[in-house]
């Protein structure tokens, strides 16, 4: 499958925003990363504003990081960064 | 001479550099994208530590042996499960007194030591689980731990200081704390002078006069000359308000200091419309207004972390605004120099300096 990481992630990953990877499921694989640590907090739960999405279904509205992969896989980090709100 | 700024802000690392305190070359950042707490040069080996923080993905601690060029994080961080705390904000890198001791505070109220030069931190749980901490709160930024100091004359004795829970001594390397609050007043409590609970801004420990203490409080300016057991409040005669953030002291002077006071609490912009650095060379008997070059109109702010000072002579004095200017004054107040403008909102500012 393959990991697809925000501009922060990669950077911290040596510039490298997308990554080939074998793993039986996202929470595998997101912890074969380089910025594992940024992704999981210390009890290796996934940081509240960190989203993954898997071909494009949040893993949150799922079996979470215990999804299980089969292989060729898109799964998308995203940062939830809210956006500011219009005044009404 | 050279002296390098080190100057964290909401959107990264900024370098300025200068031969001459007056006119100084500012590098592109680095380390984009990060709210930088708080940058620091280990004098003894070159690393540069920095506190840094993202939105979504938490703090760290970043270490570069370049100064900048390329960047490590620590690989482990963080607080024990059986604390039932995790690490929110890192806040204040201090090399510690060996090569490759560095101490870490941190937020919610925690401080973190690595004996590995920053690749691994533990808790400090003697003071992250202070029997005081259920009187503890957060202030306005967090429950952050954001002074370290260590006495020059003793190898066991240490400082820290938590907004809101007060300034700690230890006299036996970090292993126990007695909180150091007495006379310092917590106007925002029920109880004005508790045992613990103050808001501390800043914790300065004077290195050629250990016994020497000073901090700016969100309830005045102090001064102790007893290593914390009692303190003096200083901001009756000459400063504006009691209220700020910053303090800077001289090394070879240790009756002088400066602070910037800002005009209340509700209120975080700088005293009397105008920014103004405010000297005292008497202990803090009294306060001088300096602010040569300095704008006449002004309504900004000055963060915590965000003032420095070197030991050079004579004194070198900077500091950020979260307008995003550095100010620097090559000559311990007397005429001050825009050195950088139109950066990112400033959060720290770190001199590291060669003669």
């Amino acid at each position: 499958m393959t990991v697809l990481l925000p501009s922060i992630l990669a950077a911290e990953a040596g510039g490298q925003g997308q990554f080939e990877l074998e793993a039986e499921t996202v929470g595998d694989a997101l912890r074969a990363l380089p910025v594992a640590n940024m992704l999981f907090d210390e009890r290796g739960e996934l940081r509240r504003l960190v989203n993954v999405y898997v071909d494009g279904q949040d893993i949150r509205g799922g079996e979470g990081v215990e999804a299980p992969l089969t292989g060729g896989e898109s799964i998308r980090v995203v940062q939830a960064v809210a956006g500011g709100c219009a005044a009404s | 001479m050279t002296v390098t700024l080190l100057v964290g802000t909401r959107k990264g690392l900024f370098q300025l550099h200068s031969d001459d305190r007056r006119s100084w070359q500012l590098d592109e950042p680095t380390l984009e994208g990060w709210d930088v707490f708080h940058a620091i040069v280990d004098r003894r080996d070159g690393t540069l530590y920095a506190a840094g923080n993202t939105f979504p993905y938490g703090g760290t601690v970043q270490r570069s042996s370049d100064m900048g060029k390329t960047w490590e994080r620590a690989e482990e961080i963080g607080l024990p499960e059986h604390t039932g705390l995790k690490l929110e904000k890192t806040w204040h890198v201090r090399p510690g007194r060996q090569v490759g001791e560095v101490w870490l505070g941190a937020a919610p109220g925690a401080l973190l030591y690595s004996g590995d030069g920053g690749k691994t931190f533990d808790a400090i749980l003697s003071l992250t689980q202070h029997e005081t901490r259920d009187q503890w709160n957060p202030g306005a930024g967090g429950m952050c731990c954001h002074s370290i100091q260590f006495d020059a004359e003793d190898p066991e004795r240490m400082y820290v200081a938590i907004s809101a829970a007060g300034s700690f001594r230890s006299e036996d390397g970090a292993d126990s704390w007695t909180p150091i609050n007495k006379n310092v007043a917590a106007d925002f409590m029920a109880e004005k002078y508790p045992e613990v609970g103050q808001c501390v801004h800043k914790l300065l420990v004077h290195p050629t006069k250990p016994d020497r203490l000073w901090q700016q409080n969100h309830c005045g300016v102090y001064r102790s000359d007893d290593r914390g057991e009692n303190w003096e409040r200083l901001d009756g005669n000459g400063l504006p308000s009691g209220f700020g953030f910053p303090i800077m002291i001289h090394e070879r002077e240790p009756d002088t200091a400066w602070v910037i006071p800002e005009q209340a609490d509700l209120n975080r912009v700088t005293a009397e419309g105008r920014l103004g650095v405010y000297r005292t060379r008497d202990a803090g008997e009294s306060w001088e207004l300096t602010a040569n070059g300095l704008p006449d109109q002004a309504w900004t702010g000055v963060l915590r972390e965000a003032s420095s000072f070197d030991a050079l002579d004579p004194v070198g004095l900077y500091f950020g605004t979260q307008g995003g200017s550095v100010w620097v004054s090559p000559d311990e107040g007397d005429e001050w120099i825009e050195a950088a403008a139109n950066l990112p909102p400033i959060l720290s500012v770190e001199a590291h300096w060669e003669e």
